[in-house]
């Protein structure tokens, strides 16, 4: 596992396009938190994942615009209460915090949306959660290197893939909707989405 | 072990909860018979996770964390408990909108060897059914107005590109024109999610074609 002592650098969020790649061990201080939280109900460890995620949830429900201040807010709510809810099934080896945070906040926006538009659904994203298994360890080990190599990659991506990727995972956008919106054509989208991905898939299977 | 996947643009706009409910479905009942892919998500969720890292964060209210913590000691709400007695092996999410066995279901007859039972997503525009296919029986050639995505759920099928077992996936475009057959010795069941209905193309099938309308929801 590669540890990363860096821990001077300036945090990641600084909007000017570049990507600070996060250094270990300030991943592993949020996973701490989500572990505090899960087993022991620790308060203040909660109100201190919430001090800094809960900024990022209403950025990421902000984003694209079709949520209103008040609805981000509400979302915000419904993640970080999901968060104390679920903390207890949080696996530090599997995933990232942030990641799991992501889906979290991913699977609210998406229910949210559908009420919002009366969306009637038997369906409520958490229901696409597969109930988690025992993985055999290479599998955890594979996933924690895997999950490294994926935020160096970030920063390595030309812009204008990098752009797309943040719509499609930011706003929710199909490609089709990306394209209408960055005013491309579908192909252009579809070829940028595909090189960032070789990008990754190589990574994903080296 | 599942031989047949979904293509990585899909993956990337399942990780990304940019999919219509039907297709989502589709991709993850595929997830619950397949760890290749599963690993695969987990590194495209990774990249949501690097880039939620990376928004510029909105200021939040206090009174947003003050009325979390007032909520904190709520009941947890009631989550669907997966259905014991049933017999038919499912990934949960469609053994929830079986709700019992595949018996149970309401079968609409199209040919001797073809019944469909079509399922309830919400998805305003595709449709989500299953497709039931007797030991070796055919389904007539045929295209698709728009896109289909196939999983096999029990038995099997060949056609004019290969042979599927459950757990594989296929997207077929419309210009694609096949006649899948069920293998010998067990019926088949597939789920199959469209976006257009199905056309069959030879003359003496045609007059079902207006059977065939989408049915979306």
């Amino acid at each position: 596992m590669a540890i990363n002592n860096d821990v001077g650098k300036a945090p990641a969020a600084n909007g000017n396009g570049k990507w600070n790649v996060p250094t270990g061990r300030r991943t592993d201080e949020w996973s701490e938190a989500l572990v505090l939280v899960g087993e022991s109900q620790d308060r203040s460890a909660f109100t201190r994942f919430f001090r800094h995620f809960a900024p990022l949830i209403k950025a990421f429900a902000l984003s694209g615009s079709s949520l209103s201040a008040s609805h981000a807010d509400e979302l915000v709510q419904e993640v970080m209460l999901k968060v104390w809810q679920k903390a207890g099934g949080y696996n530090p080896e599997k995933a990232a915090a942030s990641t799991w945070v992501y889906t979290i906040a991913r699977n609210c926006r998406t229910d949210m949306f559908r009420r919002l538009q009366k969306f009637d659904t038997p369906l409520a994203s958490d229901d696409f959660e597969l109930e988690s298994e025992e993985e055999e360890s290479f599998v955890v080990l594979h996933t924690r290197r895997g999950a490294e190599r994926v935020r160096e990659l970030m920063g390595d991506l030309p812009p204008d893939q990098a752009q797309i990727l943040a719509k499609v995972y930011m706003e929710g956008k199909s490609h089709s909707e990306a394209a209408a919106e960055l005013d491309l054509p579908l192909g252009t989208v579809k070829s940028r989405v595909r090189l960032a991905i070789q990008k990754l898939q190589g990574l994903m299977e080296a | 072990m599942a031989h047949h996947h979904p293509p990585m643009d899909l993956h990337l706009e399942y990780a990304a909860g940019a999919l219509p409910v039907a297709q989502s479905a589709c991709v993850a009942a595929h997830l619950s018979y397949c760890q290749r892919c599963r690993q695969l998500v987990d590194r495209l969720e990774d990249v949501g996770g690097a880039h939620l890292e990376r928004l510029d964060p909105q200021p939040v209210g206090e009174s947003v964390l003050e009325s979390v913590m007032a909520r904190l000691d709520d009941p947890e709400p009631l989550r669907y408990a997966p259905n014991e007695a049933s017999d038919t092996q499912l990934p949960g999410l469609l053994d929830r909108l079986i709700n019992g066995d595949y018996a149970d279901l309401v079968w609409k007859r199209v040919t001797q060897s073809l019944s469909i039972s079509y399922l309830k997503t919400g998805d305003p525009s595709h449709e989500f059914a299953l497709y039931r296919i007797a030991e070796g029986g055919r389904i007539p050639e045929h295209t698709h107005g728009g896109s289909e995505m196939t999983l096999v759920l029990r038995g099997g099928f060949a056609d004019e590109s290969g042979e599927y077992h459950p757990g594989d996936f296929l997207v077929r475009e419309g210009w694609d024109k096949h006649t899948p057959v069920a293998l010998e010795g067990e019926e088949c069941i597939c789920l199959a999610v469209l976006d257009a209905p199905l056309r069959f193309t030879r003359l003496r099938h045609r007059w079902l074609n207006p059977l065939l309308k989408l049915r979306a929801g």
